[in-house]
């Protein structure tokens, strides 16, 4: 059996194929005919100087240029509502964590099942380089469902967990949620992809995956806070 | 009565372009306002375009950056993809092409025009240093009330002051459609450019005002400290989006209509027969219409609105696919059994139908909700929608250029000009903005003045960087045409296309009383695309 390397990243794959495959079909149903027609039907002097003026279209013709594209549109937008299901719907035995965006970074909670904080990581703003340090980074088990309860504490962010290829916004006063699962343990990105000022494009962070005993130790571990380095820019914009 | 003026129109003194309520002259002033602005937007995109070249900061930090991608944004959508041909066309063909005098409002006519002029001075306000607007054309909340956002007040009185100039145009030309046509012009005679003009007008009434309440409340809630979009104090950002994007999505069909109009006035032309499907044409054009507005939260797919307004919203997005797919069908249709002549506008039409085959195909995974998930925000959006808006709407209204030029200036426009600025501008846009799709569906954020060294990345910004290049000289070309065709372009004839529409039949360039008396005469089987009898030329 292939192995799966990311949720839904799988069935988000699986759906872009389908649609290239339609588009591409399309594509060509329509550009032949248009560049044929246009090299064969060409305007000769003393020999073909007027086109086919009877002819003002084709009800049968245009009632199959309806139903067809009606058919293949409602088929592919009820494919992508099964996916849409399954892409929103974390599974049951998903581990919760809360990322908070600011300007411009992110804080990640680890949440236990009653909902209490067990570690906090914080992400800073680097505006310089796409380097970030180790006890930076967002760390999940590998084969794991991850649950993500998103918000934010100024503008309007949103998480992108490129692996998983899912997306979904942080705004401020509501939480917001996404899941993913990663199989093979490496190294991610994770980009804000809503825009929200002058960090915008360095709003970004690493999501390390590692095997899950690794995680359980790394959990029992301390906060990049207690360094007493990092703190959250909590000056109010307005 | 109004006095005759000398002919061509640059011989006219500059009161009588102050003073005017010629639509003619109203259409042309409105048409090179907003090519100027075309220009100077689209040089931000090739600051945009080469500061994403390669990663780091090159030429602009990320705060110039964003002033540049708002005024690219807001200027070209509300410049260049409505004004030109709203405003320009609309104003200048309207009466022609159904046999009137005037406008039914021709001093209102006017305001409109001096409304959009006064929204043209703000915006070369914020080219200066401190005012600029830095929060993109979106300008959502909170971000827009903070202190990062730039001026959002000079964002927001450009807003109201196109917005009173849209809504009294759409009131102008929807009246003169209904009241002022020719006897003998009815609805199933009118050209397909006013069918479509007259819809994006009824748009354009139902939806500004909903823009306007938007853009007021966030005037509001920066400067006088209402929580319309405060979460802080009960308000919800996500009611702007809600309410921005009413109007900002149907907008997309103000932009885009009139130019299927553009090309279904030329296509028949140079094709030499009728208009394939006429009527499904007008159909499709009030579905699209209808459609318009049921679509909105395909903007906001992951802003986190519920699952199951994104999931009807993701089928009456994607059913939008259909009356569009209609128009290419039948302009494929009118190619079959004709007699086509290349001329430079007929390649700008065929060629902004391709480039929109390409952007509605690649709008479908933006409609199917579990695509969006992942490209949502990326460039893919960005590239999808310089498809169908930036090249569709620009080869739409640069071959309108060439083809009504005769009619506006009494000259031809360079032919050479036309074709060698044509296959820049389509290849140079191919290259863009495909590669600008990959990289997108590669996971490439939008609105990014840096990202990581990715080697794919880089690889396929460089080559969109060599497309923007060759786009850009396409534009310079045609532009040098412009300004060739006006100086010495060689005397139009009153109908050197040949076509069977009503403002044809006038002297080039259009005189100041169009038909001489209050209508022409229009036999009983008029029809614009009534293409029987070989051209003579």
């Amino acid at each position: 059996m292939e192995q799966v390397f990311a949720l839904p990243a799988k069935w988000w794959f699986e759906a872009v194929s389908v649609w290239l495959t339609v588009a591409v079909v399309i594509y060509f149903i329509v550009s032949i005919p248009g560049i044929y027609f246009i090299m064969k039907y060409r305007f000769k002097p003393g020999e073909r100087e007027i086109g086919d003026h009877e002819k003002h279209g084709h009800w049968g013709l245009e009632a199959l240029f309806v139903i067809v594209p009606t058919i293949i549109v409602l088929v592919l937008a009820t494919y992508s509502f099964v996916i849409f299901k399954k892409q929103r719907t974390a599974p049951p035995d998903a581990m919760t964590i809360k990322v908070t965006g600011f300007m411009w970074g992110w804080q990640t909670e680890y949440l236990d099942e009653k909902g209490n904080t067990i570690k906090t990581v914080v992400t800073s703003f680097n505006p310089t380089s796409y380097e970030i340090p180790e006890d930076q980074k967002i760390v999940v088990p590998a084969g794991k469902p991850v649950k993500a309860l998103l918000t934010s504490l100024d503008v309007i962010h949103s998480f992108y967990v490129m692996p998983a290829r899912i997306t979904e916004d942080m705004v401020p006063g509501r939480i917001t949620h996404l899941w993913f699962q990663i199989n093979k343990p490496g190294e991610y990105w994770i980009f804000c992809r809503e825009f929200c000022g002058t960090g915008h494009s360095h709003m970004f962070t690493k999501l390390k995956v590692v095997p899950p005993e690794q995680f359980t130790a790394w959990l029992k571990g301390e906060t990049n806070l207690a360094k007493g380095e990092l703190k959250i820019n909590e000056e109010v914009v307005r | 009565m109004r006095e005759a003026i000398p002919v061509p129109y640059l011989k006219a003194g500059l009161k009588e372009w102050i003073f005017t309520t010629d639509h003619k002259k109203i259409g042309i002033m409105y048409l090179t306002t907003s090519y100027i602005f075309f220009l100077v937007a689209g040089f931000f995109g090739l600051l945009i375009r080469f500061e994403q070249t390669s990663p780091g900061y090159q030429i602009v930090q990320p705060d110039f950056y964003n002033y540049l991608l708002t005024g690219h944004g807001a200027v070209l959508l509300l410049w260049w993809a409505i004004a030109s041909h709203i405003g320009g066309f609309g104003n200048f063909l309207l009466p022609l092409m159904i046999g009137a005098k005037d406008v039914a409002f021709p001093r209102l006519n006017a305001l409109s025009w001096w409304a959009f002029f006064g929204a043209s001075v703000l915006v070369l306000l914020t080219l200066i240093p401190g005012n600029h607007i830095k929060m993109m054309w979106t300008g959502y909340p909170p971000y827009a009330t903070t202190g990062d956002a730039g001026v959002t007040a000079l964002y927001v009185f450009i807003i109201h002051l196109v917005g009173i100039s849209s809504i009294a145009t759409a009131v102008n030309f929807i009246t003169t459609y209904i009241k002022m046509r020719a006897p003998g012009i009815h609805f199933w005679n009118t050209n397909m450019f006013v069918h479509t003009l007259i819809a994006a007008n009824v748009i354009q009434l139902v939806g500004v005002p909903s823009l306007a309440g938007a853009v007021t409340m966030l005037l509001l809630d920066k400067y006088l400290g209402t929580n319309f979009y405060n979460p802080a104090k009960g308000g919800d950002p996500l009611l702007y989006q809600n309410v921005f994007w009413f109007y900002s999505h149907p907008v997309v069909y103000v932009q885009i209509l009139p130019v299927f109009g553009f090309f279904s006035e030329i296509v028949p032309t140079f094709a030499r027969r009728p208009l394939f499907g006429y009527k499904t044409m007008i159909f499709a054009v009030w579905g699209i219409v209808l459609l318009s507005f049921m679509v909105w939260i395909h903007h906001m797919f992951v802003s986190g609105v519920p699952d199951w307004i994104r999931v009807i919203m993701s089928y009456t997005t994607i059913l939008i696919a259909v009356p569009t797919g209609i128009k290419i069908f039948n302009w494929i249709g009118t190619l079959h059994g004709a007699a086509i002549i290349l001329r430079s506008p007929m390649l700008y039409a065929l060629g902004g139908i391709f480039m929109f085959l390409i952007g509605g195909l690649t709008g479908i995974p933006n409609a199917m909700v579990a695509i969006d998930l992942g490209i949502s925000d990326s460039l893919f959006i960005v590239g999808h929608f310089h498809y169908v808006l930036g090249m569709a709407v620009t080869l739409g209204v640069l071959g309108a250029i060439i083809y009504w030029f005769p009619k506006m200036t009494g000259k031809m426009y360079p032919e050479g000009y036309g074709k060698l600025s044509f296959w820049l501008v389509f290849i140079g846009a191919n290259l863009f903005y495909f590669f600008q799709m990959v990289v997108g569906m590669l996971g490439n954020p939008r609105r990014y003045p840096d990202y990581p060294p990715i080697p794919e990345w880089h690889t396929l910004h460089q080559i969109q960087t060599v497309g923007a290049v060759i786009l850009g000289i396409g534009i310079l070309i045609f532009t040098i045409g412009v300004i060739k065709g006006l100086l010495s372009g060689e005397k139009a004839p009153d109908n050197p296309w040949q076509s069977q529409s009503l403002e044809w039949r006038i002297a080039s360039p259009a005189p100041v009383d169009n038909f001489g008396d209050e209508h022409p005469k229009v036999e009983p089987d008029y029809h614009p695309y009534k293409y029987g009898a070989p051209p003579v030329f």
